[in-house]
């Protein structure tokens, strides 16, 4: 096997235990080697980018939907347990019950249940360094890409439901304002949201979503500043002139 | 006589190892091939309700992963309607220098699913089956009707392609305009 063969492979197949593929990266002296460990690399990244947040509950609605389809068709005794279990459900909660587990695992639902547990937060106003911040990202496999807001007060690695995050708080004008950012979280829609007393709104963003809190009666222009301010540090200045104009 | 197991039933404890075992690399699957959540939920759950029905034609729980990808793709073009790999490339060459192109860490696996997302289907769809689906070249001709060397050289433009463009977003960087 020869060099380029050998590169060409690789290139497909970089996890390819092949002998003869093997054998020429033990024997090569022509950095093939070198080549080999880049490769494993780059597909080491490739695989935990792929590696998206799972949506909560995906496994026993998998398994609600076969047992309720099997209660369906076979109206035995076999299997009861589960397939009545599932339309317990159902008879006695019907589709009211459905919506309502839909709600409570909706972006707004999740964001705003993760508020009380660090909700001392928002009175912190000694500033973080921009070091700190980016920590916070780094722990979540995001590079900032432009400059961080000023008044950063608060920054915590978290998971929102099933979500890994960034926790963030603002203070603009002295009005705390907290952006989640979570990386994985793709497909979000943009909107606003109204609940429990907090004021959000929800976007995606570079590889991920950005939901932006505040308290009920936070001014609009804080949580506007908040929302360009992450925008612009985790997408870049280049990137949001060219998405945005 | 064996004891009678008043349990779950063999086969519906089969069923439930699998949704347990599969079903998260299923609806990443799902959601690289549909780039949106919704769909790739309805994609999982529908695969796993056609692979209930014909559990008895899985021969071996290794075969189970290629098996149900190959049922989420069928769900999946019967969604959209169109045949998959439609367009056979036939420029099978690989430019030399392409070739010995070293691929790059990026470290940043936000704008490696940003620039997935770009990545166009024919690309897209074998990485997916090979990353996440663990299927070897031949396993993923034999699921899209193609030739193993058609296949390779898809996955090989598909990093070359992801390449492109992580590094092109950090060169248009390095140059703020
Ligand atoms: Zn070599
Ligand atoms: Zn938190």
């Amino acid at each position: 096997m020869n060099c380029l063969e050998f590169r060409r492979r690789i290139g497909a197949e970089p996890r390819s235990r092949a002998p003869e593929l093997l054998a020429h990266r033990d024997s090569c002296k022509d950095g093939c080697a070198a080549f080999w460990q880049r490769a494993q690399r780059f597909d080491d990244d490739l695989e935990a980018a792929l590696v998206i947040p799972l949506p909560e509950g995906l496994v026993d609605r998998i398994l609600l939907a076969q047992a309720t389809g099997e209660r369906r068709r076979q109206v035995g005794m076999r299997r009861a347990w589960l397939a009545m279990a599932a339309s317990v459900v159902i008879a006695f909660a019907g589709v009211g019950m459905l919506w309502r587990q839909n709600d409570l695992n909706s972006l707004p639902a999740l964001a705003v249940a993760h508020m009380p547990g660090e909700i001392e937060a928002l009175s912190l106003t000694q500033p973080m360094t921009d070091a700190q911040v980016e920590a916070g990202f780094m722990g979540r496999a995001t590079r900032l890409k432009g400059p961080m807001p000023n008044g950063v007060t608060y920054v915590h690695d978290c998971t929102v439901g099933p979500y890994p995050a960034v926790h963030l708080v603002t203070r603009m004008n002295d009005e705390p304002v907290v952006a989640l950012y979570m990386p994985g979280k793709m497909d979000t829609k943009p909107g606003t949201f109204e609940r429990d007393g907090w004021e959000g709104r929800q976007m995606p963003l570079r590889g991920g979503t950005l939901v932006v809190l505040a308290q009920r009666g936070a001014s609009r222009g804080a949580m506007d500043a908040v929302e360009r301010g992450w925008r612009a540090a985790i997408e870049g200045p280049a990137a949001q002139t060219i998405g945005r104009i | 006589m064996p004891p009678v197991h008043k349990d779950v039933n063999p086969k519906q404890r089969q069923y439930e190892a699998m949704v347990r075992a599969l079903s998260a690399d299923l609806y990443r699957f799902a959601f690289w091939l549909s780039r949106n959540e919704s769909v790739a939920q309805d994609l999982v759950q529908e695969t796993f309700l056609r692979a209930w029905k014909n559990l008895d034609s899985l021969r071996d729980a290794e075969s189970a992963k290629p098996w149900l990808i190959t049922i989420l793709r069928r769900e999946h073009a019967r969604l959209y309607e169109r045949k998959r790999f439609d367009t056979v490339e036939l420029d099978d060459t690989v430019p030399e220098e392409a070739a010995f192109a070293s691929p790059e860490r990026s470290g940043d696996a936000a704008q490696v699913r940003d620039a997935m997302l770009k990545l166009p289907d024919k690309y897209r769809e074998p990485l997916a089956m090979q990353v996440l689906g663990g299927m070897s070249c031949d396993e993923i001709a034999a699921a899209t009707d193609q030739q193993p060397g058609a296949v390779m050289t898809q996955l090989f433009r598909a990093r070359q392609r992801l390449k492109d463009l992580l590094g092109g977003r950090a060169a248009a960087e390095g140059g703020r305009k």
